[in-house]
């Protein structure tokens, strides 16, 4: 079993093994729960049966490639299209409904605001139909802006902004009013690194202050920097789920740096697991965890001097191409 | 109902900073400028007698207000096919709709926002229009704020229509088959008069279903009839070859009953715009 699917086994209460009864309105219910959400259109499957639950106050990456249908799962849950089966319950009631949606903040793929529009306009736009009280617009705007840090480009019209900033101001409009789940779409695709950094910044504070972040991305980097755990999904269904360190194996590796010891003194750690040799360096993988400090014991013992110890993993992206059926 | 007002109050300010309303005030001003020349030369030393003078007012009025009826509803279809799939297009209703909003009140905020700059247009023009020929010409409808209900009826109901459309079909497309079901609904009425005037029953029917289908061209007659004094109506009866049949006479205003179908069919076409938009996928 690949660690990937082994990672999927894992998942334990709360992670995918809730049956349909678990969606009930309660402050303890999860972020999101979707069991078997499908979406057809037409003759084409977009969605094909999506399972996943998501847990309050993590931020969750949904990873795949293009048009693995990431973006259908977001208006999915969203209530912006129709399940053509399956259900989903996000923050404790049916995926689309109203009131709830009080508490969602969503920045979509195709960002786009009313151009004609200032910043703060089109913030405090945002804060009327959300129904916040008259007296936190302004208050309300401001953050926004100073968080994604347009302060300065408040009172310009959205027509002026680069695709870049449109970008920044999208995510101020989805952290308006201190929402439980942010729903993130592809938020970094028009950003430079300095903007990637500060979205996974934002995404931490999120975090810290107990916000759910439903990261829907194709970057394998971002989803490494934030995520505490993620689905990866190919041709419309979840194909693993799981922290990080699951998806990228659970057995480690180990590359040692040896001096002082004969040709072929690597013979007698075979024990430890697959080893291959190239001069001095020592390459031990799919170890038993914890095993690393024996492994260095058993060197020394044999009048090794251990120059380095180096962990490795796979990769996210070695395991997300492994999982597509790329490598 | 705030969420309603919010968006109606958004598409009147889109109207104003995207110079919408600054375009429309300069071609009115234009229009009703060249249109009070007209008058003062038609009245002035255009060489009529006083009763040809009373003959050719009215109907200058009538096709000044047919001009304008078809920029109402050709604006009306233009500002309305934008309103919804240009916005779904662009990605700018999708943050909207996220919202904690109910779409129908979106839609209906829409609506609400374009009736209401179409009001205003149309009252300021008809209004520019009425003193600009008392003033130019001493003549005054018998009843210009009717006739200005009337045309902006015309516009309120193809506004409402292409809004409908607006809601599945590309905006290109739902601006075209609006405007292009405005003209064959006035074909339309101008056949069923034919058919009256001529005794052709089967146009006659023709055009009274084309009146029923899309009540354009039935409120348009409102209108007309709203501008013509009655010593004129009389005139032109006596001396029209085709009397009733001429497309430019309303010897009658809309009757009630009439009047209340194009309501319903006006509530009617809203809440199927209302209907799929709900349903619509974005």
């Amino acid at each position: 079993m690949s660690p990937a699917k082994s990672a999927e086994r894992q998942a334990g209460p709360g992670h995918g093994q809730d049956g349909p009864g678990v969606c009930a309105q309660t402050p303890g219910s999860p972020a999101i729960h979707a069991i078997e959400l499908s979406k057809r259109y037409g003759g084409t499957v977009a969605l094909a049966g999506l399972s996943m639950t998501v847990a309050r106050g993590e931020v969750f990456g949904f990873l795949g490639p293009n048009g693995a249908g990431k973006t259908t799962a977001v208006k999915l849950l969203l209530g912006l299209a129709r399940p053509t089966g399956g259900e989903a319950m996000v923050l404790g009631a049916p995926a689309g409904d109203r009131e709830t949606r009080r508490q969602i903040g969503y920045l979509p793929e195709l960002f786009r605001f009313q151009s004609w529009l200032t910043a703060r306009e089109v913030l405090v736009l945002h804060c009327r139909l959300m129904r916040l009280p008259r007296p936190r617009w302004a208050p309300a705007a401001d953050e926004a802006l100073q968080v994604v840090g347009l302060s300065g480009r408040g009172d310009d019209k959205v027509g002026t902004f680069s695709k870049g900033m449109q970008q920044r101001l999208g995510l101020g409009v989805a952290l308006l009013g201190e929402p439980a789940l942010v729903v993130l779409d592809e938020p970094t695709s028009a950003l430079d690194p300095v903007g990637r950094h500060d979205v996974r910044v934002i995404v931490r504070e999120l975090r810290d202050r107990g916000a759910t972040v439903f990261l829907n991305t194709h970057l394998l980097e971002e989803a490494e920097h934030v995520c505490d755990r993620v689905t990866i999904l190919s041709k419309g269904r979840s194909v693993a789920t799981g922290t990080l360190g699951e998806l990228q194996g659970t057995r480690p590796s180990v590359r040692v740096r040896v001096t002082g010891l004969p040709g072929r003194w690597w013979q007698p750690l075979a024990g430890f697991g697959r080893w291959t040799a190239d001069g001095d360096w020592l390459l031990v993988e799919e170890m038993t965890d914890g095993r690393v400090p024996e492994l260095v014991a058993a060197i020394v013992s044999l009048g090794g001097r251990v120059e380095a110890v180096i962990p490795e993993h796979q990769s996210l992206e070695e395991s997300f191409l492994e999982l597509l059926g790329e490598k | 109902m705030s969420a309603i007002w919010t968006i109606a109050s958004l598409t009147v300010r889109e109207a104003v900073r995207r110079r919408l309303v600054a375009a429309f005030a300069l071609i009115s001003v234009l229009m009703v400028g060249l249109s009070g020349w007209g008058f003062y030369r038609l009245s002035h030393g255009s060489g009529f007698t006083s009763g040809e003078s009373n003959l050719a007012l009215p109907q200058a009025v009538v096709l000044f207000m047919f001009m304008f009826s078809f920029v109402v509803a050709l604006s009306a279809s233009a500002v309305a096919s934008l309103a919804v799939s240009s916005e779904i297009d662009s990605g700018v209703l999708q943050a909207v709709v996220a919202r904690p909003v109910r779409r129908s009140d979106v839609l209906l905020g829409k609506w609400l926002g374009l009736v209401g700059l179409l009001a205003a247009y149309t009252a300021i023009v008809c209004g520019l229009l009425v003193a600009v020929v008392y003033l130019t010409s001493g003549f005054v409808a018998p009843d210009p704020a009717a006739a200005a209900g009337f045309v902006l009826a015309e516009g309120v109901v193809l506004l409402t229509l292409v809004l409908l459309l607006s809601t599945r079909l590309s905006s290109l497309a739902a601006g075209v088959i609006g405007v292009a079901l405005f003209g064959v609904a006035w074909l339309a009425g101008v056949v069923g008069s034919l058919g009256a005037a001529f005794h052709i029953g089967a146009l006659h029917t023709a055009g009274e279903i084309g009146q029923y289908v899309l009540p354009t061209d039935g409120l348009w007659h409102g209108a007309m009839f709203y501008l013509e004094p009655s010593s004129f109506l009389a005139q032109q009866l006596a001396e029209s070859p085709i009397g009733q049949g001429d497309p430019f006479l309303a010897v009658a205003g809309p009757a009630w009953p009439y009047l209340t179908w194009a309501g319903i069919w006006l509530v009617l076409v809203l809440m199927l715009g209302l209907v799929s938009f709900e349903r619509r996928e974005l």
